[in-house]
């Protein structure tokens, strides 16, 4: 199986370690995915705002997920605080700009670093303990930095929340759905290239050995308690960053929107795209972003044909969600990444797949 | 051949062009933000009901000189962050003159973004700080222009029930200063008329305790009973709504606590008494329209709107319904004079509603209370009528026990 997923074409072959460890595998794939950003750089002229509004949404929680891959794929440990740390990153860049007056591109980045901050903090404890008592330990930072959010009214606003001021570039405004969606996009393709670029680096691949045996990672010389934290940082930065997008497009920020709940749900995404991969990361928030719209419209044509159901279709859609996760947890619990390699490897070998 | 082909189709490209807007230009847009589900869902169904039956029967009846409402209606949960996304939606494509919204912290929130958009937005959050459309007052965090409400304002509403409270204190001959503390959750609606009503009944020679957090949403509260009874208070506010309240109700009937609540306006209606029981008898609470099938004119005419989801027409309505209607029709006459000028605009709409004096709208005499709104005051009425809920073993009865008219201070606006 996996060698059919990762063989390559007659002709491409590798002759250093350096181009082993490439971004992309093979020249196909980079014009790929070079065409696949400059598809989405033209796509404002054929798509509505609902539709910008859907892939603005994957823009942003699909940076934070990545954070979260990157701890939990990659160095092997566990946040159920991810939320928070999303929420920390909005309120964050638009205190920044708001008390400060510094402008919202360079506000993003410092509420990215400022999340980083306060994830290091959280990650301490990663230091001395692993498993289910991490997990309840970031779920105690979910808990503490939500009623932080409640409380500091100088940062926060209260429970009243804050407002967070447009992002304004070389004098526009991004205000309309089209324009932040350039705005996203940019950083998406920037925070996604760093990520791909520290798993290839000495400190990713510290990150990886850590996950796969720690012990062994130890007696190698990687100190354990350095990257541990360092890990908790990163996904922070990544949260943070995300949660920053998502305060500037909606221009208001409650504390209200961070909860336990959206810690799960960026959970689901990177377990649904796939543990441990970058691309993955990205499927997996398309996919838990589109499945409640899919749902709804799925919805609103069975009520067409039963119009005396409308009332437990709600319910029915819920349901719905829930159901597609298990089975897809069932069928394909390697993640959406693992699926798009058995299909690739299926054109490429056809018609002798097996 | 082809030119002429392709003028008629030009022609039908240009028709189709002319009455596609000629349609949107004959309706008239409104996006109704209704909280249907979430935790003030029990009174949020209630009072979106009203709203939506009442612009139902507007259209029914010839709209607004022959427009009709298009009313776009959305159920945000009571999650702010939803209601701020259906407005961007809503500004992108229904481009609503007027929206009836529904919490205090969305309401809040959109403050700054429906007065540049100038949309005329009507909540069901009566936050006293939406009262002040120039900013001018020394206690106003942010102006708030187009931001009008239908009834006494929380604020009023709670000094109203401390009004009655020393009332009540002197009646019963006790001696003393009485204790008065605030409770509700840590949310921008109860908080909303926290710090107005501390004020006033501090000024009314009450001992003011430190406030009490309890839940929005339904749960059990007999930690807060027992601080209640620690604190030894006299009269508590509740400041959240029915369903939270509630429980808090019964909690504290199990600890025994013995202090006469009062609450807001959302605080008790019809639908609570049952689940409340004995733990309800007693209960103050401010009412903002005439009750269900009281003696008044505008009676019938609720009756008629009823119907509109309820064709049998037996169905008995709590308090909350009233004032959605009521909310509904003083955006009514608000369109039909900005109509009779330069035409159904956001500002014109504003600039209607500012226009009247002790107004209430004809068909609904004697339930609605007349409103006054100015350029400089949107405070919209200073009349609270006070109520109690008398059990009575479940037949139970809501007493009127007074009628508060407070001052029209200038610097109680946007407080």
């Amino acid at each position: 199986m996996a060698l059919g997923a990762n063989s390559m074409r007659c002709g491409e072959f590798r002759t250093s370690y350096r181009q082993d460890s490439t971004i992309f595998p093979t020249p196909m794939s980079r014009n790929f995915a070079i065409a696949g950003v400059l598809l989405l750089m033209v796509s404002p002229v054929f798509l509505q705002p609902y539709h910008l509004n859907i892939l603005i949404q994957i823009g942003y929680m699909g940076i934070a997920a990545l954070g979260l891959n990157i701890l939990v794929g990659f160095s092997g440990q566990i946040s159920l605080g991810h939320a928070a740390f999303f929420g920390f990153g909005a309120f964050a860049s638009a205190w920044i700009n708001s008390s400060f007056g510094i402008p919202v591109i360079l506000a993003i980045p410092l509420a990215g670093v400022l999340t980083t901050a306060v994830g290091m903090i959280v990650g301490i404890p990663a230091a001395r303990i692993k498993g289910l008592y991490l997990a309840i330990a970031t779920l105690a930072a979910q808990y503490i930095l939500e009623d932080f959010f409640n409380r500091a009214v100088w940062f926060t606003g209260g429970s009243a929340g804050s407002l967070a001021n447009p992002l304004s570039l070389f004098g526009y405004q991004m205000t309309t759905d089209t324009r932040y969606f350039y705005v996203v996009l940019a950083f998406v393709v920037v925070m996604y290239l760093l990520g791909t670029n520290l798993i290839r680096s000495r400190d990713g691949r510290a990150l990886v050995a850590l996950r796969d045996h720690y012990l062994s990672a130890e007696i190698m010389g990687i100190n354990l308690t350095k990257y541990r934290i360092l890990a908790f940082g990163i996904s922070s930065f990544y949260a943070g960053v995300g949660g920053a997008l998502f305060a500037h497009y909606l221009g208001y920020v409650s504390a209200e929107s961070f909860t336990i709940l959206l810690s799960i749900q960026f959970l689901g995404m990177i377990i649904i795209g796939g543990l441990g991969s970058i691309m993955g990361t990205l499927m997996g928030t398309a996919f838990m972003v589109l499945l409640p719209e899919v749902m709804e419209g799925g919805v609103g044509v069975i009520a067409d044909f039963m119009p005396g159901i409308e009332q437990g279709l709600a319910y029915i859609k819920e349901m719905a969600i829930g159901l597609a996760i298990v089975l897809f947890l069932i069928f394909e619990p390697e993640g959406l990444a693992h699926r798009w390699q058995l299909t690739k490897a299926y054109w490429k070998l056809y018609p002798f797949s097996y | 051949m082809i030119g002429k082909s392709l003028t008629s189709i030009a022609t039908v490209a240009a028709f189709a062009a002319l009455s596609s807007t000629a349609m949107a230009a004959d309706e008239i847009p409104v996006g109704h933000l209704a909280a249907y589900t979430g935790p003030t869902s029990a009174v949020g169904k209630i009072y979106g009901q009203g709203i939506e039956d009442a612009i139902a029967y507007i259209n029914d009846n010839g709209g607004i000189d022959g427009r009709m409402i298009n009313k776009d209606t959305v159920d945000y949960s009571y999650a702010a962050p939803r209601a701020i996304a259906t407005y961007k939606r809503w500004t992108s494509g229904l481009n609503p003159v007027v929206i009836q919204g529904w919490g205090t912290a969305d309401t809040e929130a959109l403050v700054q973004f429906v007065a540049r958009d100038e949309i005329v937005y009507m909540s069901a959050s009566y936050s006293g700080h939406l009262t002040d459309p120039t900013g001018k007052s020394p206690k106003t965090e942010k102006a708030a222009p187009y931001n009008f409400f239908y009834g006494p304002s929380y604020s009023d509403g709670c000094r109203a029930m401390v009004a009655w409270a020393k009332q009540d204190w002197e009646d019963k001959g006790m001696s003393g200063t009485p204790k008065f503390v605030h409770m509700g959750d840590n949310h921008p609606y109860p908080n909303a008329p926290k710090a107005a009503c501390q004020d006033y009944a501090e000024s009314q020679g009450f001992e003011v305790l430190n406030p009490i957090v309890y839940s929005l949403k339904p749960g059990d509260a007999k930690g807060q009973c027992l601080s209640l009874e620690d604190a030894g208070a006299d009269y508590a506010y509740l400041a959240n709504t029915s369903g939270s309240n509630i429980s808090l109700l019964k909690s504290c009937a199990t600890v025994g606590v013995d202090t006469q609540f009062v609450t807001n306006v959302w605080g008790f209606d019809e639908e609570a008494v049952d689940a409340a029981g004995e733990a309800g008898d007693g209960i103050v609470f401010p009412v903002g329209a005439a009750r269900w099938g009281a003696d008044v004119p505008g009676m019938e005419t609720i009756k008629a709107i009823s119907r509109m989801s309820d064709s049998s027409g037996e169905k008995s309505r709590a308090l909350h319904y009233m004032r959605g209607v009521c909310s509904v029709y003083f955006m009514r006459d608000a369109m039909k004079r900005a109509a009779e000028g330069d035409g159904i605009t956001g500002p014109n709409v504003k600039a209607a509603l500012e226009s009247m004096e002790g107004h209430v709208p004809a068909e609904l005499e004697g339930v609605c209370l007349p409103h006054t709104w100015t350029p400089e005051n949107h405070r919209g009425t200073t009349k609270v009528m006070v109520y109690q809920n008398e059990y009575n073993g479940g037949d139970f009865r809501f007493n009127r026990l007074t009628t508060i008219d407070l001052p029209r201070r200038d610097d109680w606006l946007g407080y």
